[in-house]
């Protein structure tokens, strides 16, 4: 029977996201986040801790780097020339900080996906980049793989450190607190994903763009992220992506023109991420 | 100068009491080995349980460095198992006969080691309790492995090549299990005669016993290479800077048959000097796995200046960096002095002087394996802690808790190593005893003209002086 | 008439070389060159000369298991993979030929190790209780010759063992 199952299908099996891959998507949940309306407030990532039930670490496991914020805000001081007026003897600058966000890039050539030996992260037909805490053995190859590095693993059972009474009452019901062992990462908040498209079902209509807004773009002051379907054309995220003319299977992006500030983190590499950053641009 | 590499005119009988006794009262020195290799496994064994009852933050790993120590020493322990068996596999195909006194424990360690090696895969896991799901089970879920992933190989690699060797272990030691029967009294009797399977050496078993090592040693041998070409890929396959290099399967296979080859000189040296192994492990045979050892050792050095030339040409900012960082970072001491044991210190194999003195060849062979794990640890490490991601960049000294598990593994591979130089004969009777036969046996013209030739082959033609 | 068996004990591998030669040439009327068993120490391959090529069908089967590990094994992941469709990876096609060609490798070995280890057990006859004349000098250094002969061959035989200095006979009457 698998026999038969394997010559009929042979050439659809062989199809891979060359060819168009396996799947028909239902939707592609994408980002576009525009680095210029970035001010590093953090605001994103302390939204992320709550709707994800992230475990807090403590001071000394956060100064071994054994932590997990899913959305972290990297900060980097790449223009010293900035930096002029001040005189402190700080190692960092006063002026001239950029930050980047970074959260799961969700990449539809995924890395981490193929190395997992027990299948326990996969692509969903939503385009998202899953992790099932269930199956993971935490062999913790997934995060050696991930050129972004945005894959937190959970060092130790947190649930009774984090979270002291009468805290536990504030995790968030619709997802689960991970044990020891399993590793984790941006899920583009999918718990409100499913809510939105079970909503949409029970209505017999498509899920409307905007109807619901992940966890860290819902808290950003400035609206520097913007999420939605890229499936959908008329949606904000398709259009940021088309403004700046960055395109999925696409690993360079025309520079010519200073509008377009699109970029996608380590597009050489061929990962496909559906994350869009929009340059930022300096009043020199 | 002892120049033969065996005495041809030893008494068979004489090689059979030799091995045997060595099987028989331990000495002192064998239960002090024993209690240190059981303390270490203790460390290990405790240092295992903490990590389980805690989590595996206690081992200092962290965010992105995710591997540390457990991986490099996995990778160590399966480059040593792959001179035993695979040196034992070829120079058997190319009746390289002096591979014959000292194949026995190098195949035994090849054993050993992998099973010392399979369980830092084990230990690492987050979860090990699952472990189970890696194996290709079928399930009423439908729920299988993915087999896309270099650990799945490694699963199955590891699995392949510890039968394969165990059994030509096994089945090379059938005829001299037969001769342990035949000599031994009490529990051992009753072991040996269920293990020699009633071998009693008639041609039939002969016959067979020739063909089925022979074909072993073919399936061995690409077996070997691919064993660890396919723990390469564990590296060679991922994208990361430092790992994704194509010439990582021939790397790994030169460093595995290096710190093998100098680990056999460890315990030749270890087994001559304890058992008195005098006769059959000599000074000629010595020399020539030294000599093996420094050509692997050449080919090894210059496999790693491929791989520096190849990044520093490919003009890939990442890799390069990490190249540099391994120069001149913070792993640059460890780095240097892979390069040091690894490249520098094998030019001792290169004199005879030196080859010939036991005591500078134990040291020099211990040091040439602190090298190869040290190459191991550089591959994984800098690698995982300095890679694409700048704000990722991190290096922890790794916790005692990890060092405890490495140091361990090294009780537990001794440990069944000393049961199993009691147990088994280390040295090969039957084939000791062939060698001198052989041996013996060029020597006189006529009978090496008739030697090894079947019925239909052509009579050979037999010099009579003409008259 | 009752059978006897009997198995010459020599010290040194040419002298049971000889009188294998001699049972071969028929020095012996009616002994033939097929009932004998050898029993020796160390492998002696040349010895097939005076005994004729036996077989021994190791190689057929090392080469079925082999066949059977390639097939098997890359059938058996595509199938596995093929039913496990809902977690495609990486943009990587549901049966990945590189990794399975890795796999099936490793697979291809077991199945000819094992076929072969199998067909060494049954073809040497191992596992089966020795033989109730074996020597234990033949596991030290003694060449041993069995035969099966009808008991008016017996002295004719142990003559010709003799004849080439045997070391020690020993007979039993076969049941």
């Amino acid at each position: 029977m698998s026999l038969k199952n394997i010559l009929e299908n042979w050439s659809h099996y062989r199809r891979g996201i060359e060819q168009g891959g396996h799947h028909k998507y239902e939707h592609m949940w994408g980002m576009a986040l525009d680095l210029n309306k970035c001010i590093g407030c953090n605001a994103c990532s302390v939204a992320c801790y709550a709707e994800n039930n992230l475990a807090v670490v403590g001071h000394d496991r956060f100064a071994k780097n054994q932590v997990m914020h899913w959305l972290r805000i990297e900060r980097y001081w790449d223009e010293p020339d900035l930096d002029k007026v001040s005189d402190s003897t700080s190692q960092y600058q006063e002026h001239g900080a950029s930050f980047l966000p970074m959260m799961c890039q969700q990449c539809n050539a995924a890395t981490c996906e193929p190395v997992c030996p027990v299948a326990a992260t996969y692509h969903t037909p939503d385009g998202l980049n899953a992790q099932v805490y269930n199956r993971c053995i935490g062999s913790r190859y997934c995060s050696n793989n991930c050129p972004y590095r945005l894959r937190y693993f959970n060092w130790f059972s947190f649930y009774e450190s984090s979270w002291p009474a009468p805290l536990h009452l504030q995790l968030n019901p619709d997802l689960t607190v991970r044990d020891k062992g399993v590793m984790e990462k941006c899920t583009f908040c999918v718990q409100r994903i499913r809510v939105a498209k079970d909503k949409a079902k029970m209505e017999n209509r498509k899920v409307v763009d905007g109807e619901f807004q992940t966890s860290c773009q819902q808290s950003c002051p400035t609206t520097a992220i913007v999420f939605g379907d890229m499936l959908d054309p008329e949606s904000k995220v398709s259009t940021l992506w088309r403004t700046h003319q960055v395109e999925l299977g696409k690993t360079k992006q025309a520079k010519q023109n200073r509008e377009l500030r699109g970029y996608r983190v380590f597009e050489a590499l061929n990962t496909e991420p559906k994350v869009m950053y929009m340059e930022r641009v300096r009043e020199v | 100068m002892q120049t033969k590499d065996i005495n041809e005119q030893i008494k068979w009988a004489q090689i059979n009491k030799d091995v045997l006794s060595s099987m028989e009262n331990p000495r002192m020195a064998y239960w002090v080995a024993v209690a240190v290799c059981v303390a270490m496994i203790a460390c290990a064994a405790a240092a295992v349980g903490y990590v389980y009852t805690t989590g595996q933050g206690v081992l200092d790993l962290y965010w992105p460095e995710m591997w540390g120590l457990f991986i490099a020493t996995f990778i160590f322990w399966i480059g040593m198992s792959h001179s035993g068996t695979l040196l034992s596999a070829i120079l058997h195909i190319v009746h390289a006969d002096w591979r014959k006194p000292i194949y026995r424990f190098a195949e035994a360690m090849t054993t050993f080691s992998l099973m010392t090696a399979g369980l830092f895969p084990i230990i690492h896991l987050g979860r090990m309790w699952n472990l189970y799901w890696v194996l290709p089970y079928v399930s009423d879920r439908g729920i299988w492995p993915n087999f896309r992933s270099p650990l799945a190989w490694d699963c199955f690699a590891i699995f392949t090549y510890l039968t394969s060797s165990a059994l030509f272990l096994f089945i090379g030691m059938i005829p001299d299990l037969a001769i342990c029967r035949d000599n031994a009294k009490g529990w051992r009797k009753k072991l040996y005669t269920v293990l020699s399977l009633g071998w009693a050496g008639t041609d039939r078993q002969w016959r067979h016993f020739r063909k089925t090592y022979l074909l072993m040693a073919c399936f061995l041998i690409p077996l070997a290479v691919s064993v660890h070409s396919i723990v390469s890929s564990d590296f060679a396959m991922s994208i990361m800077p430092g790992w994704h290099v194509t010439s990582f399967p021939p790397y790994f296979v030169a460093g595995a048959l290096y710190s093998g080859c100098a680990a056999i000189i460890t315990l030749f040296i270890i087994l001559r000097y304890f058992f008195r192994f005098e006769e059959y492990m000599t000074i000629p045979i010595l020399e020539k796995t030294c000599k093996l050892t420094f050509v692997i050792a050449m080919a090894w050095s210059y496999l790693n200046l491929i791989e520096f030339a190849a990044t520093w040409y490919g003009h890939d900012a990442a890799a390069k960096e990490v190249l540099w960082d391994k120069f001149t970072g913070p792993f640059s001491p460890y780095f240097w002095a892979m390069l040091f044991f690894g490249s520098v210190l094998p030019f001792a194999l290169a004199f005879e002087k030196l080859r010939r003195h036991l005591p500078t060849m134990f040291v020099v062979s211990l040091l040439l394996n602190v090298g190869m794990w040290l190459e191991r640890w550089m591959i994984v490490s800098p690698t995982l802690s300095l890679s694409y991601h700048p704000f990722a960049w991190k290096v922890v000294w790794p916790s005692m808790v990890q060092w405890a598990v490495v140091f361990g593994s090294f009780g537990w591979f001794g440990l069944l190593f000393l049961v199993f130089v009691k147990v088994f004969p280390s040295v090969s009777m039957y084939e000791v005893k062939e060698m001198v036969y052989h041996r013996r046996r060029a020597h006189e013209e006529d009978q090496a003209k008739i030697f090894h030739r079947r019925t239909s082959d052509p009579q050979p033609a037999i010099d009579t002086p003409s008259a | 008439m009752s059978k006897h068996r009997i198995m010459g004990l020599f010290s040194d591998f040419e002298q049971a070389f000889a009188a294998i030669a001699d049972i071969r040439a028929n020095k012996i009327h009616g002994v033939s060159v097929d009932d004998v068993t050898l029993k020796s120490p160390i492998e002696h391959p040349e010895i097939e000369e005076v005994l004729g090529e036996r077989p021994a069908h190791v190689p057929k089967f090392t080469l079925m298991g082999a066949l059977f590990g390639l097939t098997f094994g890359f059938l058996f992941l595509a199938s596995a993979q093929a039913t496990f469709l809902v977690q495609p990876q990486g943009g990587k096609p549901v049966v990945p030929l590189p990794s399975n060609f890795v796999l099936t490798y490793e697979l291809l070995i077991l199945f000819g190790v094992a076929f072969t280890v199998i067909s060494f057990f049954i073809g040497a006859g191992m596992g089966r209780k020795r033989d109730t004349l074996y020597s234990e000098m033949v596991s030290l250094d003694q060449v041993g010759v069995l035969l099966e002969v009808d008991e008016s061959k017996a002295q004719a035989l142990k003559d010709l063992f003799k004849e080439h200095k045997v070391v020690e006979i020993r007979e039993e009457v076969a049941r």
